[in-house]
């Protein structure tokens, strides 16, 4: 008999603890279908939040790293358009000498107004700046790489000075032999133009190049630096037009300073295309990082969607039966209310 | 047989209708009442062939009541627990607001989201070293994994000291129902001796013991004189003829090197790591290991990670003299520093972590320092020649994070790992931790509402058995008035024939 027995204060709250865990699911329900997520990803993932938190953690490094790259960017297609314009510079001033030296040679002044206007644009490119810093400074950004040409010249004109006893302006000058000259540049004149002389006379830049990291764990020189092999010679080669060209020196002396300076101009011009197809893998490299990680970063957006996300239409479908069965609930409370004994006694 | 009996019957009948109505009265009117148990008349025949009230008994389910009351326990126990590990969770979780299409950063507020936030503005850094924006980007995220850490420890110790203030008052609680348990259970000793009924006593008494299973695990024993003793899940008496006193002194203040009093009983501790027999179940007990288990072991993984920060931004001595100073806290440092913290020696570190002044702009610090190295001092300058693209001390700070470091291994999160992964871990470890709770507070309240539906169905009243059975009573009563008006009228007939 009381195994059958239905308490009635059961009966009549038999659908509460269901209407009220309903309810709750409702709340989370109404959250899911709208944001397409577990309403509380923690308690739903558990163990598993530290693995989507790193997931989520090194996504954003993606992106930081996306957007760092784009700056990276920036300095080395800056520092790839000066060296295409001192190539440019470099590559006219060959032709430009090629040109005095086969046709009928003036007093070379010329090779002097060739020697200036070349140096003077070659430091001003060399003095590129991008986002405020120096791209051929290395390290040293802050500080422009090349001294202006007013202070070194006085650098080459006492060098001749002290080599010869005399000023290039200097009548004697005219007395100066080839063979004379060629000692003096490619001896005591280049050494200018190297090692500590050239940090000292010319570059204030550091050798070492900027570094930046381009990719997780991947770190490349991302800036260049004004200390190369083709800096110093065509700044050599420049120096010596701008210092000797047009001065009292002897004919054949010009003719040896224009030749030593072709040779110097060609050999740097080898090198600073070297030092400019360099730049362009780095750019080349800088395209693949990223483009290798937008699609690691895609791959990680599914695997963090993986663990977040709730398909909102089967969200939808659940709150739509969730609605359903509330309902159900809130009518049945009231009908089992109405039913008992009492209600049908005649009075 | 005599006619006069006849009348002595019907009266028998009347009087156990009437204790029959009573019975049904009594129930129908406690038919909603809580810890009610349905009573039952239990209707004899005399030895002149009448009837009368034999007993009245009390349809008490001693099993069923036993089963609610200790998945009440169980249930208040793990609903404790669970209430503090979504307090400490929420210092830690995802939002769910952000749309995971939009490729959103939201990562929530956790030491592991700040780190990799600091991590990313130091690469941002790297590329820009003098950008002055660029590092006070990485001092805002620094500041940031700071008071993540300072507000995660706070919390933690929060949650300890509503533990340890609800430990309080569940002491309370359960004292005062000792006492009255103490009260009812003299009664029905004394109701018992004296052959008085004592059925809504002992509903009281039921009632006492599921209120005290809420605070605390316990077990009954029932004694032949009708007393029933009560001891704890553990088996420490708590009545037994006389009700024992809970002892327990609450604790203001709780730092992550407080350690909580414990409950006693009769100076025996119930709770804590000395307690020769601690209680399993209850809100005292959920409580208690949310105090002195799971909340000071979050509380120590948070030191840790405080630790590993303050490590992994050190600065070694660069000046090449031999021997080499010791290396200084760097970016991160704590009130009072003069040395490095090690894993073993970090308790409270979560707390008294800070941006190292010299290096913040806001409290007249220089961010170039974060470039160059030199926080310590000029032995510890990094960039020598003072260039300003030098990234060598970023991309070291950039590495820290990802490099392994040495953590202590009784915190339980391993003893080598990276600073990020330990992170991840700790934020992988509370969810858990804050997922199983939630989960068995469900099952155990789900499973406290079937014993108790069983119960309620067990013992409680079902007015439409009450009504039948009032009906029977009532046809019975007529049938018995109409045997009594027809004996009355052969009595009329007997005496007017004489």
């Amino acid at each position: 008999m009381s195994a059958s027995t239905i308490s009635s204060s059961f009966l009549a709250t038999a659908l509460l603890p269901s209407i009220a865990q309903a309810q709750s699911q409702l709340s989370s329900l109404e959250v899911e279908s709208t944001t397409g997520q577990y309403a509380d990803i923690g308690l739903q993932l558990g163990d598993q939040s530290g693995y989507e938190l790193s997931l989520k953690n090194q996504t954003d490094l993606l992106q930081t790293l996306t957007t760092s790259n784009a700056l990276v960017k920036t300095n080395l297609t800056t520092t790839q358009d000066a060296l295409n314009s001192i190539l440019t510079d470099a590559q006219s001033a060959a032709s430009s000498l090629t040109a005095w030296s086969s046709g009928a040679a003036d007093a070379g002044a010329t090779l002097q107004t060739l020697g200036v206007n070349a140096l003077q644009s070659l430091i001003t490119t060399t003095n590129t700046t991008s986002n405020g810093q120096y791209v051929f400074g290395g390290v040293n950004s802050s500080v422009a790489p090349m001294t202006d040409y007013s202070t070194a010249q006085n650098t080459i004109t006492t060098a001749f000075e002290n080599y010869f006893g005399f000023a290039p302006t200097d009548a004697a000058a005219a007395n100066v032999t080839s063979a004379q000259m060629q000692t003096f540049l490619t001896g005591t004149f280049a050494s200018l133009f190297s090692g500590a002389s050239w940090t000292t006379n010319w570059s204030s830049a550091s050798s070492a190049n900027q570094t930046a990291q381009i990719a997780p764990g991947e770190t490349i020189d991302a800036s260049s630096n004004a200390n190369q092999a083709g800096f110093q010679q065509l700044t050599e080669a420049y120096a010596m037009l701008a210092g000797f060209g047009g001065t009292e020196l002897s004919s054949a002396a010009q003719q040896e300073v224009a030749s030593t300076a072709t040779s110097l101009v060609t050999q740097g011009v080898s090198s600073i295309t070297g030092t400019e197809a360099g730049v362009g893998a780095l750019l080349t490299r800088v395209t693949d990082a990223n483009t290798s990680m937008s699609s690691q970063t895609t791959i990680l957006q599914t695997q963090i969607g993986n663990l977040d996300d709730v398909d909102t239409t089967t969200a939808a479908t659940k709150l739509n039966a969730l609605t359903t069965q509330l309902q159900t609930a809130y009518e049945l409370t009231a009908e089992i209310q109405k039913m008992g004994l009492a209600q049908y006694l005649p009075t | 047989m005599s006619m006069s009996a006849t009348y002595n019957i019907i009266n028998s009948a009347f009087l156990s209708n009437a204790a029959q109505s009573a019975v049904i009265s009594s129930n129908v009117s406690n038919a909603n009442t809580t810890g009610y148990s349905r009573e039952v008349a239990n209707i004899i025949t005399t030895a002149d062939g009448g009837s009368e009230l034999g007993s009245v008994t009390r349809e008490a389910n001693e099993a069923l009541l036993e089963q609610v009351n200790s998945s009440t326990s169980q249930a208040a126990s793990q609903q404790a627990l669970a209430n503090g590990l979504t307090t400490l969770a929420a210092t830690v979780s995802d939002s769910s607001s952000s749309s995971s299409t939009s490729g959103s950063t939201e990562n929530g507020n956790s030491p592991s989201a700040m780190l990799a936030n600091l991590q990313d503005a130091l690469t941002t850094y790297e590329t820009s070293p003098s950008s002055a924006s660029a590092g006070q980007a990485v001092v805002t995220a620094a500041d940031n994994l700071v008071s993540s850490l300072n507000s995660g420890s706070a919390t933690v110790q929060q949650v300890r000291e509503q533990a340890d203030a609800d430990m309080a008052s569940s002491v309370s609680t359960i004292n005062s129902l000792l006492n009255q348990y103490s009260q009812v259970n003299a009664t029905i000793v004394s109701g018992l001796a004296a052959g008085a009924n004592v059925d809504t006593t002992e509903d009281t008494r039921d009632t006492i013991l599921t209120e005290l299973s809420k605070q605390i695990g316990i077990s009954t024993v029932a004694n032949p004189n009708g007393s029933t003793s009560i001891y704890t899940d553990s088996g420490v008496t708590l009545f037994n003829n006389t009700a024992s006193t809970l002892s327990f002194t609450p604790t203001q203040t709780y730092t992550a090197g407080t350690t909580g009093n414990d409950v006693t009983v009769d100076g025996v501790p119930i709770t804590g790591a000395s307690s020769p027999m601690p209680i399993q179940s209850g809100a005292l007990a959920g409580l208690a290991n949310l105090r002195d288990n799971v909340a000071p072991e979050y509380q120590s993984q948070l030191d840790q990670i405080a630790n590993g920060v303050i490590n992994a931004f050190a600065e070694s001595d660069q000046s090449g003299e031999v021997p080499a100073a010791a290396s200084l806290p760097g970016l991160f440092t704590y009130a009072g520093a003069t040395s490095l913290p090690t894993a073993t020696s970090a308790t409270g570190l979560a707390a008294a972590i800070e941006v190292n002044s010299a290096v913040d702009p806001t409290q007249g610090g220089d961010i170039s320092l974060l470039q160059n190295g030199g926080i310590n001092g000029s032995a510890y300058v990094y960039n020598t020649t003072g260039a300003a693209g030098y990234t060598g001390r970023i991309q070291q700070m950039v590495a820290a994070t990802t490099s392994t470091q040495s953590f202590d291994p009784s915190v339980g999160l391993g003893s080598s790992d990276t600073l990020s992964d330990y992170a991840d871990a700790s934020v992988s470890w509370l969810q858990a931790q804050n997922q199983q709770a939630t989960n068995q507070a469900d099952y155990q309240n789900t499973l406290v509402t079937q014993a108790t539906a069983a119960l309620s169905n067990a013992t409680g009243v079902s007015l439409d058995t009450e009504m039948t059975n009032m009906l029977s009573i009532e046809n019975s009563y007529t049938t018995t008035a109409k045997l009594l008006t027809t004996v009355n009228d052969m009595f009329t007939a007997l005496l007017d024939a004489a």
